[in-house]
């Protein structure tokens, strides 16, 4: 197969998937590669989220009914959380564990799988609020900023032709006026006290290291980059009742970045505030953040299930895409990448952040239909012991995640 | 005379001894030879420690710390250990005599060390730099590495490959920021939004065939009235045509309707204040069929119009919600029934199960619908003073009580019976011609206030001005001319070779950005003394690069006076907790509350995230208060007050009186003095970054006191002790556990000074929160200690008090570590000499803290 090479539009990093590594995976790596996690701000609805049966052989809740043909390929959890303290503040828990604001398992993962890629990981946010500032959070605690814009995804993944010549530009003319700035360092170095003549040392190797590698980048600049088949909308989809819109978009765009590989981990944060949808010609009765606080009336939980359902169809795109598209060693792009969708929210009604709705997809897991455990026991497993077994199936060496110490490989390999 | 040093590449080679070494006298070396020589002879040299030589090479700075580390272990009783031959007292005291003569004739005040700037400094170099106030460094940007306990010591701050592309790639879009890329000339288009194009949020909007209505004048936030087209974002600032059509539904009022037009930007807030977005136009609309206007408007780039019916007959505004409807109620006893049992359906005045909340929008308008519909609605209690409408009036004015949720609600009684306004379409043409957006203005103004207000010409008088103005402030100093030559010529050859003004510009940014000259400080070049002293002043308590006051003086040579540089430094001391960067560095590295980030306590201790950051905040109003009042030294360990909030302090502290102000606004607390709370050791900050959150360890608050109080560091394990896993069998509460641990022979030596320190503090618990038992033995807490000058003390408050009448040690600790945090270095032993006396006659004069540090920029420790 061709070598492929990427471009960042920031015009700077640039990464080759190496060879090596696609050499590998056909050899040695049989798990999946991939990790994709989408999180609700506004949780989802329990009772239509849980099928009343446990085991393979259940009846479709509804809000799972646009994922039934992928019954298969798909297990439910209920009764897992983090055992973390109540309200919307902690909303923000979901991937980090006990506590708002920690190093999130899917930067966790980025960190040991991500880095031969272009984008050791990406975020995305479609139908922006006032939700979480960020869904992700590196080793630091520190909030990665999510992509609201599909055009600005698309740019990063596939570079336009202008977008390549200001990278080139940028290169180009920087390099060449290294050697003023050289110079001017070789001046400065000159008149300092012979003893702190060595003080630049550090600074010339670095230079001297950053010029070579600007070297590398121009010598692959020219080489044909995948454009692919798609068109974006005139306009970016970021009003909040643009939502579905933006999330099928980024969807599919995701679907592209994982097949041509310039990035392994991905999340999507679905916020919710005061939009009101139109679903299938009807204009529903409250805004989404309204209906999440439905205090049990069966109008307002109707019309809240109908929006979680179209997420579900969005969804449902994400994942046939997935199963069509294939990975150069021939299995399902679906079998290569394990998809968690979840929430940190249980029950946004009441704003407890107990029993939180989980689902994975693909991964090569055996899927088990619905997973059910008890919240309410002390010796129940814990939302990060699911984590743990995700890290370990993705090849990761990791045994404890925030408060989770064990992992759910007993239920669920 | 400096002398040539072999110090960065630490003993790799070395000087022929003869040149520079001195020989050790008589006296000394037979001491030396008699209690030393048996563990540290150059064949056993334990601890790595070789002291076997008859004379020092004391150009070697090796030979500088391992000589003052004799002279701390002899002078402290730290050597020879327990087990070995004892010198007498005398004997002691002569050695120590010795080597402090000596140390002090051989080592001379250093120099403060070429550094390349921390992040910390970066950053905010680069906000004053470009005045970009909010400037972060990228996720990602390669952090500092501590050392010492601070992230801005010499030796710590190295230049990787990835942190130069780093700078790199910062540099790039500051570059973007001041000349952004050409871009094509946009064609002309029109964009049209119909109904189905239109936000719906909340209640402000619904669609009816061709027609969405509007029903509330609400200006609150834009998302309860207004509605904008959500597929029309302009991508050009530029002129634009508009029109709309619009009508009027069901109008109860002769009076034309108002709507009202603003610009706003589409990815903003929705809860944004209607009022922050720009008006541009209001016009009438009198037909109940629909009509167009047209008008031109300017839109910059991000920005959507926004819609607003600006004479509605409802609303959401506070003051509003209630008088609308007890209005509408006095006129309409069906209506106030209706709500009446939509909201209080039982006897009393009980809300609905469910809450208000699920009566929000079209859902509460069905409710009360249905009843109003039922011909059988019981009207009885429909009387104005009856309890349910007082209680739903009050409701109607309580954000709690879910003003919003009926408001919302009451708005759909508008969308279904009018009076509303409709909107029809909407369309945008353009853009007719470009113009310069609000920020592009800014940016030229930017770019004018840098680089001077000359014409923006490709020319080489052009860079003689620009980067003669700026390059100044760049690189902190006097630039010479062959300096700013190299720089202009990388930007005229740009030009030559056909590239524009600004890629010209562009490209000389990226370059002075990465130059050492602007990377670095303290660079010890003729002529730049002034300057540096300027550039370490302001980077010590501001944190910043030197303003222009410092640099006008630093160029005129005035700064150096002491008069003058006590001046500034009045000037520039740190005031303020909350915006001072000094003030949350420094206390963050010396106290290493820093750490806190990290700290996540265990849930039984209800100690949550915005506790950890008020534990935080304490240190920081504190310390600010001790600058700002010149507090005498003692007060840092025993003062008569201290910061929290009135929920802190009394879940912290146990201070149970009324404190004025907001539960949650922090205060000064007045305290008594004496007492377990107030001062550095009984925060609720130092207790947390001394223990795990899970529980205490004696050994980590013994060794932070020693540390960061009372300034002796227990040494550094040496390295040639395995690390070893003592049998703890048997031991149920800290102290026994740790007195398993220092049976280890090689362990107790420093663990028996380091722990009975640690053990003062056990009554607090790893929140801070005072405790009498061990949580897991319900033991009672034994919290005597002693010093390692052998004091013994009964507990906490005991430590306090020896502190406070022995405040030098904390005074000397505390100037080390702004000494440190100052100049990039640890001080040596002349440096900590001449601090000693700075401190002695602070203590001697009655002085505060203010005037110690105005004494310590006086010192040749921060001058040199």
């Amino acid at each position: 197969m061709k070598r492929r090479k990427f471009l960042s539009a920031a015009g700077i990093s640039v990464a080759l998937p190496a060879l090596e590594s696609l050499a590998a995976s056909s050899s040695k790596v049989t798990g999946p590669r991939n990790f994709v996690a989408i999180g609700t701000y506004l949780g989802w609805h329990q009772n239509a989220f849980y099928p009343k049966e446990t085991g393979t052989d259940y009846s479709t809740p509804s809000t799972l009914k646009p994922l039934e043909s992928y019954k298969d390929s798909f297990t439910i959890f209920s009764g897992l959380d983090h055992r973390a303290p109540n309200g919307h503040g902690n909303w923000g828990n979901f991937l980090c564990g006990q506590s708002i604001k920690s190093y999130s398992v899917d930067q966790m993962i980025a960190d040991q799988v991500g880095g031969k890629s272009r984008f050791p990981s990406i975020q995305t946010v479609a139908g922006a609020g006032e939700g979480a500032k960020a869904m992700s959070f590196t080793k630091e605690g520190v909030g990665l900023p999510m992509i609201q814009r599909p055009s600005v995804l698309y740019k990063l993944l596939f570079p336009s032709k202008a977008d390549r010549a200001r990278t080139e530009y940028l290169l180009r003319s920087g390099r060449s006026a290294l050697d003023e700035v050289t110079a001017d360092a070789i001046a400065l170095q000159k008149s300092l006290p012979s003893s702190d003549a060595n003080i630049l040392d550090q600074y010339f190797t670095s230079l001297r290291s950053v010029e070579k590698r600007m070297g590398q980048q121009l010598a692959i600049i020219n080489e044909p980059v995948p454009q692919p088949n798609y068109k974006l909308p005139s306009y970016d989809p970021i009003t909040p009742n643009l939502q579905m819109e933006a999330e099928a978009i980024f969807y599919d765009l995701m679907a592209l970045a994982l097949e041509t590989e310039p990035s392994r981990v991905m999340s999507l944060f679905l916020d919710g505030l005061g939009q009101v949808f139109s679903i299938d010609g009807k204009a529903l009765g409250a805004g989404y953040h309204g209906l999440s606080h439905h205090g049990n009336d069966p109008a307002m939980i109707q019309d809240l299930i109908t929006i979680e359902t179209a997420h579900m169809h969005c969804l449902s795109g994400f994942i046939k895409q997935l199963q069509e598209k294939k990975t150069v060693t021939g299995k399902s792009l679906l079998d290569d990448t394990i998809v968690l969708v979840g929430t940190g929210m249980g029950d946004a009604s009441r704003h407890s952040n107990r029993d939180l709705p989980t689902l994975v997809f693909g991964g090569g897991f055996k899927h088990k239909g619905h997973l059910s455990f008890d919240h309410n026991s002390s010796s129940s497993p814990l939302l990060g012991d699911l984590y743990l077994s995700i890290m370990q199936k993705l090849g990761l060496e990791v045994s404890e995640f925030s408060n989770a110490n064990k992992n759910l490989n007993g239920h669920f390999s | 005379m400096r002398l040539a040093m072999g110090s960065f590449i630490a003993g790799a080679f070395l000087l022929p001894a003869c040149i520079f070494a001195s020989p050790i006298p008589e006296k000394p070396y037979a001491l030396i030879e008699r209690y030393c020589l048996d563990c540290h002879d150059s064949d056993t040299q334990k601890g790595e420690v070789n002291l076997e030589t008859e004379s020092i090479d004391w150009s070697a700075k090796d030979n500088q710390h391992l000589w003052e580390r004799v002279h701390k272990v002899v002078n402290e009783g730290l050597m020879p250990p327990e087990n070995k031959k004892q010198p007498t007292s005398s004997e002691r005291e002569e050695l120590s005599r010795w080597l402090d003569s000596t140390l002090l004739q051989h080592i001379p005040i250093a120099i403060t060390p070429p550094r390349r700037l921390s992040n910390t400094e970066y950053q905010t170099t680069i906000q004053k730099l470009f005045e970009i106030h909010d400037f972060k460094l990228p996720v990602g940007f390669p952090p500092d590495a501590k050392y010492h306990g601070f992230n801005n010591i010499a030796s710590g701050l190295t230049i990787s490959p990835p942190l130069m592309e780093a700078y790199q790639n910062v540099a790039s879009q500051l570059a973007d920021s001041l000349y952004p890329p050409a871009r094509e000339t946009p064609k002309v288009k029109t964009l049209v939004a119909g109904p189905d194009d239109l936000v719906l949020s909340f209640s402000a909007a619904t669609v009816h065939g061709d027609a969405l209505r509007l029903v509330s004048r609400g200006n609150d936030s834009v998302m309860r009235s207004c509605t904008w087209p959500s597929r029309m974002e302009v991508n050009r600032s530029g002129t634009y045509r508009i029109t709309v059509s619009a009508s009027k539904f069901k109008p109860i009022k002769d009076e034309p309707m108002e709507l009202e037009i603003r610009a706003r930007e589409v990815a903003a807030s929705d809860r944004t204040h209607v009022g922050s977005f720009r008006f541009l136009k209001t016009f009438e609309f009198s037909k109940e069929s629909a009509e167009s206007v047209t008008f031109e408007a300017d839109l910059y780039e991000g920005q959507t119009l926004m819609f607003r019916w600006k004479n509605a007959e409802t609303t959401h505004n506070p003051s509003e919600v209630s008088a609308h409807m007890r209005a509408w109620f006095e006129r309409d006893k069906r209506m106030l029934a209706a709500w009446q049992h939509t909201v209080y359906p039982g006897q009393g005045v009980k809300e609905r199960s469910g809450g208000l909340g699920s009566l929000r929008g079209l859902n509460g308008w069905n409710i009360v619908k249905q009843h109003l519909n039922d011909p059988d609605l019981d009207l009885s209690n429909a009387t104005m003073d009856h309890p349910k409408t007082v209680a739903l009036l009050k409701v109607l004015r309580t954000i709690s009580g879910g003003r919003f949720n009926l408001a919302d609600a009451i708005c759909h009684y508008y969308h279904e019976n009018g009076p509303a306004l409709q909107l029809h379409k909407v369309s945008m043409e353009g853009p007719l011609k470009l113009v310069d957006s609000p920020q592009d203005k800014q940016r030229y103004a930017k770019r004018k206030r840098l680089f001077g207000n000359v014409a923006e010409e490709k020319t080489e008088e052009y860079f003689e001005a620009a980067l003669h103005k700026f390059l100044v402030r760049a690189f902190r100093g006097p630039v010479a001319q062959e300096t700013i030559d190299r720089y202009s010529r990388i930007g005229t050859t740009h030009w030559k070779e056909g590239h524009s003004f600004e890629e010209g510009m562009h490209l000389v940014l990226r370059k002075i950005l990465v130059s050492p000259r602007f990377l670095f400080r303290s660079i010890p070049t003729k002529d730049t003394q002034q300057h540096q002293l300027a550039a370490r002043l302001s980077y010590f308590l501001k944190g910043s690069p030197p303003d222009s006051t410092l640099l006008k003086l630093a160029d005129s040579g005035q700064l150096s006076d002491p008069t003058v540089l006590k001046k500034e430094a009045l000037r520039l001391m740190p005031k303020d907790a909350r915006h001072d960067i000094m003030i949350k560095s420094f206390t963050g590295q010396w106290l290493e509350t820093d750490r806190l980030g990290e700290i996540m306590p265990d849930p039984k201790f209800k100690f949550d995230a915005s506790k950890i950051g008020m534990a935080r905040l304490e240190v920081e109003y504190f310390f600010a208060a001790m600058l700002k009042e010149n507090r005498p030294l003692a007060d840092f360990i025993d003062p008569d007050f201290t910061y929290a909030t009135p929920i802190f302090a009394k879940d912290v502290y146990k201070i149970d009186r009324k404190l004025k102000g907001r539960h949650d606004s922090i205060q000064r607390v007045n305290l008594s003095q004496g007492g377990r709370v107030g001062g550095l050791l009984g925060q609720s900050a130092i207790m947390l970054t001394t223990a795990n959150g899970v529980d205490t360890q004696p050994v980590l608050r013994g060794a932070w006191v020693l540390e960061n109080i009372i300034g002796m560091p227990p040494p550094e394990p040496p390295q040639d002790v395995p690390a070893l896993t003592p049998d703890i069998r048997g031991a149920t509460t800290p102290r026994e556990l740790l007195a398993a641990h220092t049976k280890e022979a090689s362990c107790a030596g420093c663990h028996k000074r380091i722990d009975p320190v640690g053990f003062v503090l056990e009554n607090y618990d790893p929140v801070g929160r005072w405790r009498e038992v061990w949580p897991k033995s319900k033991k009672k807490i034994d919290p005597t200690g002693v010093l390692p000058a052998g004091t013994d003390l009964k507990d906490v408050t005991e430590l306090k008090a020896w502190l406070v009448k022995n405040i030098d040690h904390f005074g000397l600790c505390l100037s080390e570590k702004l000494m440190t945090y100052a100049t990039g270095r640890i001080p040596n032993y002349a440096e900590r000499k001449e601090l000693e006396s700075i401190v002695s006659l602070n203590i001697d004069r009655e002085k505060g803290f203010q005037d110690l540090l105005l004494d310590l920029i006086q010192s040749k420790t921060f001058r040199n």
